[in-house]
């Protein structure tokens, strides 16, 4: 039990550290990031504006949620669901030639590259689906 | 049953008829000040339709180059007054479009947007009125291209340089149409002249800057 | 609904309520209408760049407060002021314009003067002018 405690443990704190970091760094710069989203060319500005006021305080109220125990399912679904975006997003982006900072990490993140920021995407998403796995007591604590 | 309150406070309100309407005879006015005017003023005449007083609240201008003034603080029904606009021209060019607010307590429409436009003729232009050579560039003259108002009627045009490290010389171009040569005597150490442009049959000066500069890193 | 469910909604409509609040506090700053020009930068972006700051608003607003080290240039003494702002500038440096809000668009007009006449080309707007400058040091 203790494996999966410790490991649930992990995998919680990975999650929320990246998620906290990328939700805090664009909060208060909703001008920045509304841009940001637009350069994907995939939503009309309008929704992007609100994406970039919501985004990032779902990012902190999920990963700090991954903590609460009856709520740790909850977030890691929608941090599984948000990194399939993201991963989505950037690969249609790419696909049609569109170069741009994700802007995931506000401008902090300018220098990640596609390949660097896909493995990302997919570690968080890996471990999002590992605590979701976990059996139902892994969560408590 | 809404719908028939609804309906009932309406019928009442059309047949009361109290209203208080203030129509303008126009909201946007277009001026043409003449080369040198110092301020541009548009007027807005206004009648009160309506069969009660119409209060003024405020009149506010989109800009600190505009100001604005109602002669009156309310119109009966039935007069007739009218709300000045003043815009300050100073060295704007071109068209320039500055709004005035109106509110009042007319419910129906408190408030109104008149919009002044004033088009400048522009007596001179300098294209650029900017040139600078960078430390490490070779002293190379730089033109500076001038098109005169027909109006100005220039023939030639006096070129003053404030730095005597900036030699001027003028050319004519074309009818009412000029280039002045500006020559640096050294692009070593920075340096810095206003050119002073002055047309032969007087008035307005016009101003060019010529600067020889360190450059900085780009950021 | 399943409670894994249940809870991700309620995450969901909890990180609404910050969200609203940081939408009705920075309302000056963003247009929800249309996207900012391409010459228009935020805020946050601007101070990261070694700019001149030019100040298009009246010369008795400008006395009262303006940005710290911003320069005055306004269409009514555009003569006297430009040559003070040329000097000031070098080659390579950035050009912000502001004026009072997003709807004021005396800094537009400077901005496209320094362009057109001065032939400056890294000019750039202040999104949200002086009233965003405000909210961001409140």
């Amino acid at each position: 039990m203790s494996l999966v405690r410790g490991s649930s443990w992990v995998a919680r704190v990975g999650l929320a550290g990246v998620f906290l970091f990328a939700g805090l760094i664009k909060v208060g710069e909703p001008a920045r990031f509304a841009t940001d989203i637009a350069n994907y060319h995939l939503l009309p500005w309008s929704l992007g504006v609100g994406l970039a006021f919501y985004l990032p305080w779902l990012e902190i109220t999920s990963a700090l949620a991954l903590f609460w125990r009856k709520a740790t399912k909850g977030s890691a679904i929608l941090i599984a669901l948000s990194v399939t975006v993201f991963i989505v997003a950037t690969i249609l982006a790419r696909v049609r030639g569109i170069d741009l900072s994700c802007g995931c990490f506000g401008h902090a993140g300018r220098n990640l590259s596609f390949a660097g920021h896909l493995a990302l995407d997919f570690l968080l998403l890996g471990l999002a689906l590992f605590l979701l796995w976990l059996p139902e007591p892994a969560t408590d604590r | 049953m809404k719908m028939k309150v609804l309906l009932a406070l309406g019928l009442l309100g059309s047949l009361s008829d109290v209203h208080a309407s203030l129509k303008w005879e126009q909201s946007q006015v277009e001026l043409h000040p003449a080369p040198g005017d110092a301020t541009a003023v548009g007027t807005f005449k206004y009648t009160n339709t309506g069969n009660t007083v119409v209060h003024f609240k405020s009149v506010h201008t989109s800009c600190g180059c505009t100001t604005a003034a109602q002669t009156k603080d309310q119109a009966a029904p039935g007069e007739s007054g009218e709300i000045t606009a003043t815009f300050k021209v100073g060295a704007s060019t071109g068209v320039q479009q500055k709004s005035v607010r109106v509110e009042t307590d007319d419910p129906n429409e408190p408030f109104t947007t008149l919009v002044l436009r004033a088009v400048i003729p522009q007596l001179m232009e300098l294209r650029p009125t900017f040139i600078y050579w960078e430390s490490s560039e070779a002293p190379k003259p730089k033109i500076i291209a001038v098109k005169a108002a027909k109006e100005l009627n220039t023939r030639s045009l006096k070129v003053t340089s404030s730095n005597a490290n900036f030699a001027t010389k003028v050319q004519l171009a074309g009818p009412n149409e000029f280039k002045i040569e500006v020559t640096p005597r050294d692009t070593a150490n920075p340096s810095d002249a206003s050119l002073k442009i002055e047309p032969d049959g007087g008035g307005k000066a016009f101003y060019a800057t010529a600067r020889v500069v360190n450059p900085t890193r780009a950021n | 609904m399943p409670q894994p469910l249940r809870a991700a909604f309620l995450v969901l409509m909890l990180a609404l309520l910050p969200a609203a609040g940081e939408a009705i506090y920075f309302r000056q700053q963003v247009s929800w209408k249309q996207r900012p020009k391409a010459d228009e930068v935020d805020v946050r972006t601007a101070q990261e760049w070694q700019a001149l700051w030019l100040d298009a608003r009246p010369g008795e607003d400008f006395q009262r407060e303006h940005a710290p080290g911003a320069m005055p240039l306004n269409a009514e003494n555009w003569d006297e002021l430009l040559p003070d702002v040329l000097k000031a500038w070098t080659p390579g440096r950035k050009l912000i314009v502001y004026c009072s809000a997003q709807s004021c668009d005396a800094s537009r007009e400077v901005a496209r003067r320094l362009r057109e006449e001065a032939g400056l080309k890294d000019v750039f707007v202040l999104t949200g002018g002086w009233e965003a400058w405000k909210t961001e040091h409140r």
